[in-house]
């Protein structure tokens, strides 16, 4: 193509313009030091809608040429009088100047300038006037602040910091270490992990609290936990020997005697109490291991609570990447997830072992395939920088007599395929469960629950493992709300069954279950509106299933709802990437007359639904079930039940503070059963889809705590 | 003897024409919304339809929008939960709270598709002239 002489005169020229028009933006009417206050705010209350860059979930995009289409015409006033009679959602409202500082936030955000000029609510400047809508360099992953906005985080950081390390001193007496064989068959009285098992089966031997005497429960004790967290606590406290371990929000390991819930110690090991409390805590050998939101896995000794070794998992020089989860301890390994692995970047999301006494990586198991590996021709071509995603953010179960562990992912980033450009390849591993070899992370087999999942609707979720007639299955249930049967020594699909209503799917391969998209779903295109059922809420999410083996029927914590996603362009850059990437509009989901919560059990053998109670509000919790034959669950709305595991009946209630969250357990001390449970606050969708479809489910904004409940003493 | 056979054929008809009586029921929610819309988008209602032979009766109530109701309409989905075109228009209260009524004559694909689950009641407003309200109606 011959170029006319005139058009790099024109190129020149247009760049200067480009470049004084750049120089002549004038400074935006705000300060830096409001961004800086409206930055904080943001983080607290609306980063987990919007992501802490910015970049979109639940909520839309606030920083990027997105927001500047959405937002650039109209004023600085109209933004924040926007956010002053919507945001937060559910009705609640941030005081002072939070709205004015949010808006000095969002235009710095967009690459304006801060100024000597106040902003002022009623501000008549248009936004692109003074942002030229290119997300800040601080916005990047790995991008540092600016000198001003480092000195005042470091600043706020040293005033907000809390005393580090052991802050309250003391031993566990008469500590016993946990052992393979503990792990492998836990004593009916411990606690030892997330989901009390190695196969996640969430079910407990005690049977002291039964279906006619659970109405007789007390609370023993209750012991307030660290508030502050919005990107979700939802904490697993465990037992051993009397002693529960429990996380907090902020990196606050604390260790309390069972019984009585008096503080045996307490590590502070966290600065930012932003930092939500882990889905799990392990105990192995000497120590108590957790993972952190900043993807430091970590040991403290369980006697003491004093620091062990502390590792980075992967490499976050380069990416947020970040764990929501603990490990898994298996002979003499701590097997550990990764999340947040969105960045367009060399290094993937990996599952990885590290060695229990010194935190050595050991192996490390990619849950993306790149080109020219087996599995690399998933992607649409996708070049491999860009291939982002399939985090596991769930802790995986184990099999000792099969030696495999199993693990799920999550969904290809961004989560559409039209933003992904991935076409409508299988994105492999995402969204599949993997069974690994424990010694070597080798991989045995793999299911792909959702070949080029589009909706963000997570597979990642628990592996239950079950046993019955001599075969050896593992069942999961990802966002779909469909529960997979599979033959856990070969991954063979041995069916499923929709718990909820789902029309993403309009048919399934019979025999190998691949679900097959709609059609207008597969042919996508950004910017159009897109229905599914169900939402991102999940008909099934991080609330574990439970495995009632008295009756060999599961029982599962699930969620109604819908929504409309509208697929965003993403830009194809190195360091980009998002763990969004699109607009979502939520409602009701039909038939479910309203009812977004739904408890439901389904026998093993047939997949048949046995019984089902559905509510208002969603539920919140695991489920435990019991050789007492109780089911325990909790939800939004503050209540904690407990029904009859056999035939859904509620057998006994109390209302909590705040909204019931987390992983409950039971566990035995001096012979007695003690059943415990966390109230909690904050999450993703779990907790954001029902701000704007549940909007007369109320709570407080504050609550974190845990309640142990027994029997009274006879007499 | 024939005005017995008759009697019995026309208490047969009747009977048949009864058991072929099908009722449907709706709940009214928000059509679907994000922080922007939900204060513009608001309230609930019920709805109940009865099908008598080709005839769809519809009754229900509505309450708690923010703005007058317009209009309302049944339609046509190829899918349950995924839009599709109207195909009646029904009576609606022009307030914020009120009653939605009508009575249609379905051609047998209309009718079909209601067994489906495919048919579902709009309720449009001031402030929602896309739809405010919606629910398919399922048995």
């Amino acid at each position: 193509m011959k170029i006319p002489a005139i058009f790099p005169v024109a190129l020149i020229t247009a760049c200067g313009l480009a470049i004084l028009f750049a120089q002549q933006r004038p400074a935006g009417p705000y300060t830096a030091a409001q961004a800086t206050a409206g930055r904080a705010v943001y983080q607290t209350n609306c980063a987990s809608c919007h992501a802490a860059d910015l970049s979109g979930r639940e909520g839309p995009q606030l920083a990027g040429a997105n927001f500047l289409s959405q937002w650039g015409d109209r004023t600085i006033g109209e933004l924040v009088n926007f956010m002053q009679s919507t945001m937060p959602p559910g009705g609640a409202s941030l005081g002072g100047d939070a709205y004015v500082n949010l808006a000095a936030f969002i235009l710095d955000a967009n690459s304006a300038q801060a100024g000597n000029q106040a902003l002022a609510a009623a501000s008549g400047v248009t936004i692109r006037s003074v942002a030229p809508g290119q997300r800040a360099a601080y916005l990047q992953p790995g991008g540092a602040a600016t000198a001003q906005q480092a000195k005042q985080e470091k600043q706020g950081k040293q005033e907000k910091q809390t005393p580090r390390g052991i802050t309250v001193a003391g031993e566990v007496k008469n500590y016993t270490p946990v052992t393979d064989a503990m792990l492998r068959n836990p004593d009916p009285g411990d606690w030892l992990m997330i989901r009390r098992d190695y196969k996640a089966n969430y079910f407990s031997p005690l049977n002291q609290i039964t279906t006619q005497n659970v109405n007789d429960l007390r609370l023993v004790w209750s012991w307030s936990m660290q508030d502050g967290a919005i990107l979700g606590n939802q904490p697993a406290p465990i037992v051993h020997n009397g002693v529960l371990y429990v996380n907090n929000n902020g990196g606050v390991l604390q260790a309390l005697d069972a019984k009585s819930g008096e503080l045996i110690w307490e590590n502070r090991y966290g600065t930012n109490p932003g930092w939500p409390a882990m889905r799990g805590i392990t105990i192995y050998g000497d120590n108590v291991y957790l993972a952190t939101n900043q993807a430091h896995l970590m040991a403290f000794n369980a006697r003491n609570g004093r620091v062990v070794w502390d590792t980075t998992i992967g490499d976050r020089s380069k990416g947020e990447h970040s764990t929501t989860s603990g490990p898994l301890a298996v002979k003499g390994k701590l097997i550990q997830g990764l999340g947040a692995c969105a960045t367009y970047r060399e290094e993937k999301c990996f599952i990885s072992a590290y060695d229990a006494k010194t935190g050595k990586e050991l192996w490390r198991f990619k849950t993306v395939a790149l080109d020219g590996e087996p599995g690399g021709d998933t992607w649409g071509g996708l070049a491999n920088i860009f291939r982002a995603g399939a985090e596991s953010w769930i802790t995986g179960s184990y099999d000792p007599d099969l030696n495999l562990t199993y693990w799920g992912t999550a969904q290809a980033k961004p989560w559409m395929r039209a933003s992904r450009g991935s076409g409508n390849g299988a994105t492999l591993y995402a969204n599949s469960t993997l069974a690994l070899n424990a010694d070597t992370g080798k991989l045995v087999w793999y299911y792909d629950h959702a070949p080029g999942e589009t909706l963000d609707l997570d597979e990642v979720f628990e592996r239950v493992l079950v046993d019955d007639q001599g075969q050896s299955y593992v069942f999961s249930s990802g966002k779909t709300g469909i529960l997979w049967k599979l033959d856990r020594k070969t991954g063979k699909y041995l069916g499923h069954k929709e718990m909820v209503f789902q029309n993403v799917y309009d048919s399934y391969n019979p025999a190998t279950g691949e679900p097959h998209y709609r059609n207008d779903i597969v042919e996508q295109r950004i910017g159009e509106w897109i229905p599914g059922c169900p939402s991102t809420e999940g008909g099934k999410n991080w609330p574990a299933m439970s495995y009632y083996q008295p009756a060999n029927r599961l029982i599962v914590p699930l969620s109604q709802s819908c929504l409309e996603f509208s697929a965003q362009p993403v830009e194809k850059v190195e360091g980009g990437g998002t763990g969004g990437g699109a607009r979502p509009r939520y409602f009701e989901m039909p038939g479910s007359n309203g009812n977004v919560g739904k408890l439901a059990s389904y026998d093993v053998r047939t997949l048949r639904e046995v019984w089902k109670y559905e509510q208002r509000a969603p539920f919140l919790t695991g489920v435990l079930s019991t050789a007492g034959g109780v089911a325990f669950v909790g939800d939004l709305n503050r209540m904690l039940r407990a029904f009859d595991a056999n035939t859904g009946r509620i057998l006994w209630e109390t209302r909590l503070p705040a909204a019931v969250q987390g992983f409950p357990l039971t566990f035995a001390v001096g012979g007695k059963q003690y059943f415990a449970v966390t109230t909690a606050n904050g999450g993703g969708s779990p907790r954001n889809v029902p701000r704007l479809l549940d909007t007369d489910v109320h709570g407080p904004e504050t609550g974190n705590a845990l309640y142990v409940f027994a029997l009274p003493d006879r007499k | 003897m024939t005005r017995i056979l008759i009697a019995a054929l026309a208490g047969a008809w009747a009977v048949g024409t009864l058991a072929a009586q099908d009722t449907f029921k709706t709940r009214l929610s928000p059509t679907p919304i994000d922080a922007q819309l939900a204060p513009t988008v608001t309230g609930h209602g019920s709805i109940s339809a009865v099908l008598t032979g080709a005839k769809l009766t519809i009754n229900g109530t509505f309450e708690d929008m923010r703005s007058g109701a317009t209009a309302a309409h049944l339609y046509q989905s190829k899918v349950i939960g995924v839009p599709g075109v109207a195909i009646h228009d029904l009576t609606v209260s022009k307030a914020m709270a009120g009653t939605v009524s009508g009575s249609v004559d379905l051609t047998p694909p209309q009718a079909d598709a209601l067994r489906k689950g495919l048919l579902y009641v709009v309720v449009h407003s001031e402030g929602a002239p896309d739809g405010n309200l919606r629910g398919w109606l399922l048995k």
